[in-house]
């Protein structure tokens, strides 16, 4: 099999599409046009500096080099993560936990698979490290948003349920149970659900671009497992961690329920 | 041994306003003590801070001369019942709500005493297995006393008790509080009902401008 490149004119070619959308916005006033067009360049900027930057890790392939990404994946991720979360104690303190959850959770699940899954020649293969790390780590990432918004949201709606099963001797792990399970749940059912449907709606990206790029479909399969098991793993782990980072920030020293006002309201 | 839940020097700003400026309250047990002020003078936050939600800027709040910032936090809410007015059902039945102090410290309220606790707070026993969320606000209110009960505390705070509750219901409620003092209890009710006020006999505070006032309202004031 041959890899089947696409030269830039090519490429540009492919912008028609973007064409046919603003086409579609502009006809029915959706008023998305200036989005799709900063859409469509900063897709475009994004993506080649992201080209650039690794196509210059892979040639000069460095453990620093490597792990450097990786880092900036995690924070980034944290960052993320801590952001536009209503009634939350603000993106300063969220970020820490954030960050500290992406990073535990993809330890967790990426070290075991690299070490013995799937086995890089070298330990810091960047064409491996990298765009596994990327996946996995942003899946945390959305499993940590998922959980902060959910928590903070439904104890501040149910401060007063929760304040009375204080006044009845609840612990705060007690008083908060009910929604920090429902938050975790949340975190994990996009995951749980792309687990069930995989390969009767859509073929997974990854999975997707090995068969593009000439894997053989069976050897693309079993990539395409080892990651989507991995995606619910580093879900679970980062919405267990975030969940028990948000129900300490939700309280005092004295166990007393801290609420926090919706900047956004403010 | 009657209890005793006090509060020393408690401060307590809130959006720039003093709503407690160093109040000093002593809850003697086999007492009920009633308080009444203005609305939005404080009067919730102090109930909040005695029922330990709620910290203080300044000054402190023991019970039988423990300081509680020494005890663990849930166990000493145990011994202090605080009934919220408009109080929270939790999802489930009546009897549910009733064991759910006891669960809470893994213990198990049969159901007899739960049914026992129901019929001393004036509902009838059938209501055990009904949604507690379905009930009206007078109901809810003697649930949360019952579920309150079921923790048998030293000291109780009731955030106007009888309000949504007809002569006949609040008078029940307020002979319960009396069994209650009698029995040992440290009570605290905040309540503008002259009736209830008129029935219970022991010592009366108002709050105003941050400063607790002994002493029963004139005939034509109290209200709010």
């Amino acid at each position: 099999m041959t890899y089947v490149s696409v030269s830039l004119p090519q490429l540009l070619l492919s912008l028609g599409l973007m064409a046919m959308a603003i086409a579609i916005s502009a006809q029915n006033r959706l008023g998305l046009e200036r989005d799709l067009a900063i859409g469509t360049v900063r897709a475009a900027v994004q993506l080649f500096a992201v080209g650039l930057l690794l196509t210059l890790v892979f040639q000069n392939e460095h453990p620093a080099s490597v792990f450097g990404v990786i880092a900036v994946m995690v924070v980034v991720g944290g960052w993320t993560a801590a952001r536009r979360i209503a009634h939350g104690p603000g993106t300063a303190v969220l970020f820490r936990y954030a960050t500290l959850a992406v990073l535990v959770a993809g330890l967790v699940v990426l070290t075991p698979v690299f070490a013995f899954v799937i086995r890089p020649p070298r330990w810091y293969e960047a064409r491996l490290l990298i765009p596994i790390s990327g996946m996995i780590l942003s899946n945390a990432m959305n499993g940590v948003a998922l959980v902060f918004e959910r928590v903070f949201a439904s104890i501040n709606e149910d401060a007063a349920g929760v304040e009375q099963l204080l006044s009845l001797g609840a612990t705060p792990k007690q008083a908060v149970q009910r929604h920090v399970r429902a938050a975790m749940n949340a975190a994990l059912r996009p995951t749980i659900n792309g687990l069930l449907t995989v390969g009767l709606v859509a073929l997974p990206g990854m999975m997707t671009g090995q068969i593009v790029s000439g894997t053989a479909p069976d050897q693309a399969v079993r990539y395409q497992l080892v990651i989507m098991y991995q995606l619910v793993a580093v879900a679970a782990v980062a919405g267990a961690l975030a969940a028990r980072f948000a129900r300490a920030l939700s309280f005092t020293e004295q166990d007393q329920l801290r609420t926090f006002p919706d900047p956004r309201v403010r | 041994m009657p209890a005793q839940l006090e509060a020393r020097r408690l401060r307590k700003t809130y959006g720039g306003r003093v709503l407690l400026d160093g109040v000093d309250l002593r809850l003697a047990g086999k007492t009920v003590t009633t308080l009444s002020g203005p609305s939005g003078s404080g009067k919730t936050t102090l109930l909040r801070i005695l029922g330990l939600l709620s910290e203080p800027d300044e000054g402190q709040v023991l019970l039988d001369g423990d300081d509680l910032k020494t005890v663990t936090p849930h166990a000493a809410r145990r011994r202090i019942a605080l009934v919220a007015q408009g109080p929270v059902m939790f999802p489930g039945t009546v009897l549910d709500n009733v064991r759910t102090g006891p669960r809470l410290a893994g213990e198990d309220l049969p159901e007899p005493t739960a049914r026992e606790l129901v019929v001393r707070v004036g509902l009838p026993s059938e209501l055990l297995t009904q949604d507690a969320r379905s009930l009206s606000g007078g109901e809810k209110l003697r649930v949360a006393v019952a579920r309150a009960l079921a923790l048998n505390p030293e000291a109780w705070l009731l955030d106007e008790p009888t309000a949504a509750l007809d002569a006949e219901r609040a008078d029940l409620i307020v002979r319960l509080l009396r069994e209650l003092a009698a029995e040992g209890a440290a009570i605290l009710v905040v309540t503008h009902d002259a009736r209830a006020l008129q029935q219970l006999e022991g010592p009366h505070f108002q709050l105003t401008s941050g400063q607790l006032v002994e002493g029963r309202p004139d005939r034509s004031g109290g209200g709010g």
